[in-house]
């Protein structure tokens, strides 16, 4: 099962698909908790991402999560893990893309993230038994950006258009509460 | 006519008819509105009667963080002699990450105090293009 989990910045989002991945992860056929895994796409510069990285596991503590930081390629998440059944929640689209754009010295186009980026997915989305995809609602501020940022907005939203046709559910979390779109 | 007993919230994005809906849905007229603060005390809201409407409730956690005050708590002690309200906010988080950090936490914030509001509101509606969409 993939769930893709969307919404804008303190919607509540990830903790929305905390819960989701803890629960798909409890519905185990042979009762045995399956393991579940993290992966962590944010690259930290400077104290506020260090703070929002540490909020974060303070919301993950306990729930058995462990933690595969994975700023790119995300495919590579895949050989950190042990076989057998598990659940994955990947946190999320929004840094992937913009580390996957801008890390090397030249951008990538949109075209190219995007192919990437849902390579990556499809290969996860095989290879796990329950797969939850954070990604972010960027496209309603109204303000014209420039050529690179408008760049990534459109990466974001080709991104979220194949997510969400490869997902088996959509959900969008507003104030905290999932409205179901999938 | 419906009336207010335990606090709403109606969300949505600018100019989509947030404040037009909540007067017509609660028949109320618009001298009732608070813009942008909040009453102070129990004078100020006899003045207007209740129920009380807080529009552009954003507005508010903005100039509450600009003075430095906590708007997390202080709309927690208000609702708590006020539960009978109707507090109207946009939707200001579905963005690009602003640059600037302040616009960066206002959004966050923001977004999170809505959460914490949405879980003790009696009803949450999110207003498109004037209509209302109950999701809780």
């Amino acid at each position: 099962m993939m769930i893709l989990v969307v919404g804008g910045s303190g919607s509540g989002k990830s903790s929305y698909a905390e819960e989701m991945a803890v629960s798909l992860a409890r519905e185990n056929v042979n009762e045995i908790t399956m393991k579940k895994y993290y992966l962590a796409t944010m690259q930290i510069f400077d104290k506020e991402g260090r703070d929002r990285v540490e909020r974060h596991r303070n919301l993950r503590k306990g729930k058995g999560f462990l933690t595969i930081e994975q700023p790119t390629g995300i495919f590579g998440a895949l050989e950190k893990m042990e076989t057998g059944d598990r659940t994955v929640l990947l946190e999320c689209i929004s840094n992937l893309t913009a580390n996957e754009m801008f890390s090397e010295e030249k951008a990538k186009t949109k075209m190219q993230v995007m192919e990437d980026i849902i390579c990556g997915i499809k290969l996860l989305k095989e290879q796990t038994t329950h797969f939850v995809v954070v990604s972010n609602n960027v496209f309603e501020d109204g303000i014209i950006y420039d050529e690179t940022t408008t760049e990534y907005i459109h990466a974001m939203g080709m991104i979220n258009h194949k997510l969400a046709a490869l997902a088996d559910w959509v959900v969008e979390v507003v104030a905290g509460i999932p409205v179901i779109i999938k | 006519m419906e009336s207010v007993k335990k606090m709403k919230l109606v969300i949505g994005g600018t100019a989509q008819g947030k404040l037009e809906y909540v007067l017509l849905k609660y028949e109320l007229q618009k001298n009732k509105v608070w813009n942008g603060c909040l009453p102070n005390n129990t004078d100020d809201i006899e003045r207007k009667e209740k129920p009380v409407i807080i529009n552009h409730f954003h507005l508010w956690v903005k100039s509450r963080m600009i003075s430095g005050g906590c708007p997390e708590d202080e709309i927690m002690s208000f609702l708590d002699c006020n539960e009978d309200c109707i507090i109207i906010c946009d939707e200001i988080g579905n963005g690009i990450i602003p640059i600037e950090p302040f616009e960066r936490e206002y959004r966050e914030r923001v977004g999170r105090i809505l959460v914490q509001l949405a879980k003790r509101a009696e009803e949450v509606e999110r207003i498109i293009c004037g209509m209302g969409q109950k999701i809780k």
